[in-house]
């Protein structure tokens, strides 16, 4: 699947449009994104961050695409997550690289990380699991 | 009589927080349309009404869990805010959430939210969020901790004078 596939792919999921992402370059088990502020996705409106639920909305959904590329053939099931937030993620572009640690028949556990600017300072971390029966 | 007052003042407090929160949502708040339900000292129950553009099917009948944990983040924000005065603003500091059944209805989605535990830096949280169906089947439950910044004048007085964005 090409990348302008992925995203075609992504973009008709009505969530992932209301997101609004831009996949950057995808590997078998590694994606790296990219979402640009809308007001949407504003939770604080006094300094302009992202709302915590977008930034891990937008980290599951790269987690859950890099553990399947072809969703009509597998759409992976979320079990849980866990976000850890470092900074707030201001007004810009949040990007993110998901990254597949295990995927086995019946799970998949995915890393997740989100930075704006300089990508050695993470706003967020997460982790997800997903199942695949 | 200093009880009544102190009562008088919590039920002040709720109907402001309450209303400013209807009132002045902005960003993904108001994208979510959220309307409180009930609130109380430590806890919040919020209606989410069903939107198509939160689901993964084009049928729009299964949400996406992303939108589920923003609700719990969103709600745990506010039960901190009825939990406790003089929070200048708070971040997340991590959030847990456990899907436990795919979120598959058009019904609307109700949340409780507790701040089950408060210190001066710290506020802790769990919640749940079940479709307002028949056998009120749970979809997610979640837990948080937040980080809080104390101080003169609160983050949602901020909201209702209009702050950037406000």
């Amino acid at each position: 699947m090409t990348l302008k596939e992925l995203q075609a792919q992504c973009e008709s999921v009505p969530f992932f449009r209301f997101l609004d992402f831009t996949i950057l370059e995808a590997e078998d088990e590694v994606i790296l994104a990219s979402l640009v502020q809308s007001d949407r996705h504003i939770g604080n409106p006094i300094i302009g961050a992202f709302h915590g639920g977008i930034m891990a909305s937008f980290m599951e959904a790269m987690a859950s695409v890099t553990v399947s590329h072809n969703w009509d053939i597998l759409r992976p099931k979320p079990i849980n997550l866990t976000i850890d937030y470092m900074r707030p993620a201001l007004a810009g572009t949040l990007f993110t690289r998901a990254q597949v640690s295990r995927k086995g028949r019946r799970m998949a556990s995915v890393e997740a990380v989100a930075w704006q600017d300089n990508a050695d300072k993470p706003v967020a971390k997460g982790l997800f699991h997903f199942l695949l029966v | 009589m200093a009880t009544m007052t102190s009562k008088g003042e919590q039920a002040a407090k709720l109907e402001k927080i309450a209303s400013i929160w209807n009132s002045r949502a902005h960003g993904l708040i108001g994208e979510m349309n959220l309307k409180i339900e009930k609130v109380e000292e430590s806890k919040v129950v919020l209606r989410m009404p069903f939107n198509p553009d939160f689901c993964v099917d084009d049928e729009g009948t299964l949400l996406h869990g992303g939108i589920l944990t923003a609700l719990l983040d969103s709600s745990f924000g506010l039960a901190n805010f009825l939990a406790t005065d003089n929070v200048q603003s708070m971040s997340t500091i991590d959030l847990r959430v456990e899907y436990l059944r795919p979120a598959e209805s058009r019904a609307d989605i109700i949340v409780s939210a507790e701040c089950y535990h408060i210190t001066r830096h710290v506020a802790f949280n769990s919640g749940r969020a079940w479709f307002d169906a028949p056998g009120k089947p749970e979809v997610a439950r979640g837990s948080a901790a937040f980080s809080l910044i104390r101080g003169e004048g609160s983050m949602l007085d901020k909201m209702n004078t209009g702050g950037p964005g406000g």
